[in-house]
């Protein structure tokens, strides 16, 4: 990822003024791609291998616990004989006992065998996938770049066309300035209207003029109070 | 979430009070123009690639800029790209953008949350960086 990302840095700096596509490293571009299918192929061909493995394995398994149990119960049938005294059935019976406990070894070595074989196939497996989503992210961020770029030159291209969107930052916030003045004023406009309309700018006029009409009403009831004292 | 769905569900939309007006601008990439209502000035620019919708604003070119004042300007616009909702600062080209990427599985109500913050983003950015133009 380091190296992408240093890459798409120089790429960039090399480039500033040039169009998206001098900036994007096509050739680059491939290589991961490849080099993301080539990752894909292995880890298929893995996991396709380790599951035949584990199947080996689990059938082994299942050979080792037959000839185990098969050993066991022969066991018992030399006991039996020995007990009937039938000295050479037991012998024979014995030979087949070391038969069956031989194989089951032979078995478990080779399942063991295979066991470690499991194993680090199952860490190649884990590699690889790792790999490939390292391949993935790298190559996401490759693509994205390579987007972005040729997004921005296409806006670049039809907003100059139009010599409309596309201002300068200093004519942008003149037009900014503009709509907020303008929402200011409207909003300036209804609160006076509010005013008109409930009154209130007449009662603001009138006690701006010295005519308050709530201290007349006052001064109106002290005044009858004076003319009829209290008796 | 494709261009075509989302030029249509947007000329319906609403959101805290915001219209929205959509433009494609042509060319190979599928790529519209949104204009919020209330933030006109800094149209949102918005695509969709496999991994990602990506919307920006372009705030100012580095020729606007005051060369002297530079270092300071980046530092303050990698303090604010953090705290910032929904929106980062970066540089494309000559181009400084604020932006914010969005999973394709977005719905409408995220798109349309992220245009209104962005545009609105981009008038606050330009306003306090005013100071850092030539």
């Amino acid at each position: 990822m380091k190296s992408i990302l240093n890459k798409l840095l120089s790429a960039m700096r090399g480039g500033v003024n040039e169009l998206g596509e001098a900036v994007v490293d096509g050739q680059g571009n491939r290589i991961l791609e490849q080099e993301l299918r080539d990752s894909e192929q292995e880890l298929k061909q893995a996991k396709q291998e380790l599951a035949a493995l584990m199947a080996e394995s689990a059938s082994l398994a299942r050979q080792i616990r037959s000839e185990q149990d098969n050993a066991s119960k022969r066991e018992q049938d030399a006991r039996k004989a020995i007990a009937a005294g039938q000295e050479d059935l037991a012998r024979e019976v014995a030979e087949r006992i070391v038969g069956h406990e031989r194989r089951a070894v032979e078995l478990t070595q080779t399942r063991e065998l295979l066991q470690q074989r499991i194993a680090g196939l199952k860490e190649r497996v884990q590699r690889a996938e790792k790999q490939l989503a390292d391949y993935r992210r790298e190559l996401q961020v490759v693509k994205t770049n390579e987007r972005v770029l040729r997004t921005t030159a296409q806006i670049d291209t039809n907003i100059n066309s139009q010599k409309s969107s596309l201002n300068t930052a200093k004519e942008t916030l003149e037009r900014i300035r503009e709509r907020q003045a303008r929402e200011e004023d409207r909003q300036t406009a209804s609160a006076t209207l509010e005013k008109e309309l409930t009154g209130a700018d007449l009662d603001e006029k009138l006690k701006a003029a010295g005519i308050d009409g709530e201290q007349d009403a006052i001064d109106n009831v002290l005044a009858r109070l004076k003319d009829s004292p209290a008796q | 979430m494709d261009i075509q769905t989302l030029t249509l569900a947007l000329g319906d939309s609403t959101h805290a009070g915001r219209s929205f007006d959509v433009m494609p601008i042509t060319g190979e990439e599928p790529v519209l123009q949104v204009t919020v209502s209330g933030a006109e000035e800094t149209p949102v620019y918005l695509t969709v690639t496999d991994t990602q919708i990506l919307c920006l604003a372009y705030l100012f070119d580095e020729q606007e800029l005051n060369p002297e004042r530079l270092n300071e300007l980046h530092e303050n616009m990698l303090r604010l790209s953090v705290p910032m909702p929904l929106s980062s600062l970066g540089k494309t080209g000559d181009h400084y953008v604020v932006y914010g990427a969005l999973s394709p599985t977005s719905g409408t109500a995220e798109i349309v949350q992220e245009l209104v913050t962005l545009a609105e983003n981009a008038i606050d950015l330009l306003q306090t960086f005013e100071d850092y133009l030539a």
